[in-house]
């Protein structure tokens, strides 16, 4: 049931484009926490509530409208230096912005929201009076009684009450005054309705003065509802000319294609002249450019800005260090880098973590730092940058770091790992344990970064979308987690090698290089086989072995490979090439260390291997090659 | 009566909004509409293209609509370009800097087709007078 009719459609519109104004405009309230007086800050807050309101006045959202209406005039007054700003009353503004969100989540089910609680349109117009305003929980039981009152009272001004514009005109033009003071007595029951609310919330409030410490409980809705937008978004906007492009090239296509029947027709009937196959070879040549521009093409129609979902976070930095009693700036960089949409949207879990973590447990406490003799201010920054075909999201904290071995010791207190285990790890995977399902650094959750979700999540969700994810940390300097991501899942570069007659795709981003392996530089380094690469004993793994298969034969070719973790090669029997290929998932069964399958040139399916999977789920004796095979082959 | 080919120019920063006004012009017979999204580009479309009407948003960045009509009145070229000034306000002193400034119309925010589409024939009516 909809309460959009033919409406549908806008209503999209309107979610999608006010949320981005939304995020924007909370984002100039952080900064505007910086710099109160700022004339361009409070115009551009003034006009994204100016613009919210508009629209949801066509799409008759009441109690947006009516909440949207007060946020406005409170910044029109800011803005023509009729009132000033307090900060106590960022808390009362900050929480409008929350409640104007949840109202986006029940459209976006096609819902009617409900009027905003009475008790923040009270606030806001005890604000608008000039007035420091509390969210006290206390204003609560109030709502049944101002809620009605504070609906009807706004709604007027901004629908029904409507000047005699040609006759007022008219009269500018001919200078004769008298409809004018009708003009003004419309707009005039606007200031009266807030001083009726006002009277209610005085009545509720019990110290209206004590507002440096925000209740928690309309704090933690804002939070809620900002999940509640970012999950169900079905529609994508889409640059013109990038639209454009596909069209051309599905055409430029099209003509390919007819230019290969013409030549199948002449094949079919025999003419095979030189000419004829030399046409034959130039139209595949051009779809293969084609297809590759077209597939790139389509690609970047699902290319977004991850500032969509950065814009997100300072809000959430700030609120959260104002709850812990912190002084937190998260700053943002490389806000255009781009990135496919689905990636955004699973991105947004793991992000929200991290910035959390960043602040709950990366930074100090302000007399903590000032006693570090850091400045009491902690900066968080978050950054993306495209680095090759990759795409590096990283989240650095100038906090206290991480200490390797408290992590270690954490791990094995929580059985997590064994002690003899825990010594032979070096500082860098000491770091890696706290991804461990089941590893918290504190003793007691907390129940800000805790939320059920782990560090072990964080990294899961990462590695689901091909990616990883390392940490570098000093200790009383900071921390960073820097997550690598392919631009697109889309197509993949793999290298297709052949094991055992049978193809396998491993992703081409995880090979460095491809060597011929030669019996006499193998090595036995205790027990295993190895390597020297340029200096580096690399340990080399069959990839039959890894498979938990019979060799066939002994494997001509190593693969030289790099994992987050570690560099190795992989030993297999020949190779087919590289190939740009789409990955499908396996229905039903999910073999381990494969991600998928796809279809070779020639029509026959080749698996896609998933290196990690398939590394950790293999125990090392099984896969390293006995160095005792190679040297047979020599001798 | 107006050309229902009449080549309007809706000028609005919020693109919603923009699609709201082009969907009520259609409703009232107008489908030739091209959208600008401030009040520059706005000016620079005018320029270079036939327009016939304006319907514009007051409060946009970098140019708001009243400069814009500001602009409409000081062009020798545009200058007789019938402007409608779609505003969420209501007050005396927009309504007054608006018809100083040359609108040929004012409608609130939010309106219905037939609203629009008295305000257009009350324009109109004025054009052919």
């Amino acid at each position: 049931m909809s309460e959009f009719g033919g409406m549908e459609d806008l209503l999209q519109d309107f979610l999608t484009e006010s949320s981005e104004l939304l995020s924007e405009v909370d984002n100039k309230l952080v900064e505007l926490e910086k710099r109160p007086n700022d004339k361009n800050l409070l115009n551009d807050i003034f006009r994204g509530f100016h613009t919210i309101k508009g629209g949801a006045g066509f799409l008759n959202v009441e109690a947006m409208v009516s909440l949207c209406h007060r946020t406005e005039n409170l910044f029109d007054k800011l803005r023509n230096g009729e009132l000033t700003l307090s900060l106590e009353n960022m808390d009362v503004i900050m929480a409008a912005t929350g409640e104007v969100r949840e109202m986006f989540g029940a459209l976006s089910q096609k819902r009617q929201p409900p009027p905003a609680p009475a008790h923040i349109l009270a606030a806001l117009d005890l604000v608008l009076q000039g007035e420091i305003a509390a969210l006290a929980p206390v204003a609560a039981p109030a709502a049944p009684v101002a809620a009605p009152v504070a609906a009807p009272a706004t709604a007027a001004p901004a629908g029904g009450s409507e000047p005699d514009w040609q006759n007022l005109y008219d009269n500018l033009l001919d200078k004769a005054p008298t409809p004018v003071p009708a003009v003004a007595a419309e707009p005039a029951p606007v200031p009266a309705a807030p001083a009726v609310i006002e009277g209610e919330a005085r009545a509720v409030m019990v110290e209206p003065m004590q507002s440096l410490k925000p209740a928690p409980a309309p704090k933690t809705q804002p939070q809620g509802g900002m999940q509640q937008v970012a999950a169900p978004e079905t529609t994508i906007r889409i640059d013109t000319v990038r639209l454009d492009q596909v069209l051309n090239l599905s055409g430029e296509i099209g003509l390919t294609k007819n230019r290969l029947t013409t030549l199948r027709s002449d094949i079919m009937a025999g003419k095979m002249d030189t000419g004829t196959l030399k046409a034959l070879d130039e139209a595949i040549s051009q779809l293969d450019l084609l297809v590759g521009d077209l597939q790139n093409a389509v690609m970047k129609t699902r290319m977004q800005p991850i500032g969509r979902l950065f814009q997100k976070y300072p809000r959430l930095a700030r609120d959260l260090a104002r709850q812990l009693g912190k002084d937190v700036e998260l700053v943002l960089t490389g806000e255009e880098t781009e990135l496919d949409k689905t990636m955004l949207e699973d991105l947004n879990d793991p992000l929200v973590h991290l910035v959390r973590n960043a602040v709950d447990h990366g930074v100090e406490t302000i007399e903590e730092r000032i006693a570090a003799g850091k400045s009491a201010k902690a900066v968080v920054e978050l950054s993306a940058t495209q680095v090759g075909d990759h795409i590096l999201i990283e989240i650095t904290d100038d906090g206290r770091g991480m200490r390797p071995d408290v992590i270690r010791k954490k791990a094995i207190e929580k059985g997590l790992i064994d002690v003899e285990t825990a010594n032979s790890l070096d500082e860098k995977q000491s770091l890696q344990l706290i991804f461990l399902p089941g590893f918290s650094t504190k003793d007691q959750i907390s129940s800000i970064s805790g939320r059920g979700v782990g560090m072990d999540v964080v990294k899961t969700n990462i590695m689901k979308l091909n990616g990883r994810i390392d940490i570098n940390s000093a200790v009383g300097e900071g921390s960073r987690f820097s997550i690598s991501l392919p631009l697109t899942l889309a197509i993949l570069p793999v290298l297709v090698v052949r094991v055992c007659d049978q193809p396998f795709a491993v992703p081409l981003a995880m090979v460095r290089e491809i060597i011929p392996i030669d019996a006499k530089q193998v090595q036995e380094v205790s027990g295993r086989a190895t390597i020297v690469v340029r200096d580096e004993i690399l340990p080399v793994k069959s990839l039959a072995g890894l498979l938990g298969w019979q060799e066939t034969q002994v494997p001509h070719f190593g693969v030289l490979m790099q994992t987050a973790e570690h560099s190795f090669i992989l030993a297999v029997d020949s190779f087919v090439g590289r190939d740009d290929v789409v990955i499908k998932p396996l229905q039903n069964i999910r073999p381990n260390g494969v991600a998928g399958a796809t279809l070779s040139g020639d029509g026959s399916v080749v698996l896609v291997l998933d290196m990690e999977s398939l590394l950790a789920s293999s125990t090392a004796d099984a896969s390293s090659l006995k160095t005792s095979r190679f040297i047979t082959h020599a001798a | 009566m107006a050309d229902s080919n009449m080549r309007f120019l809706v000028v609005d920063d919020f693109s919603t909004m923009r699609r709201i006004v082009r969907n009520l012009l259609k409703e009232l017979g107008f489908s030739n509409v091209e959208e600008a999204e401030d009040g520059q580009v706005a000016l620079h479309k005018l320029k270079n293209g036939n327009y016939e009407f304006v319907v514009t948003d007051w409060n946009m960045p970098n140019m708001t609509g009243i400069e814009l009509l500001r602009a409409i009145r000081a062009d020798a070229q545009l200058k007789h370009l019938p402007v409608l000034m779609v505003t969420a306000e209501a007050k005396k002193e927009n309504i007054i800097e608006a018809a100083t400034a040359g609108a040929s119309g004012y409608v609130v925010k939010p309106f219905t087709a037939a609203t629009l589409d008295e305000k257009l024939k009350k324009i109109f009516a004025n054009m052919n007078k």
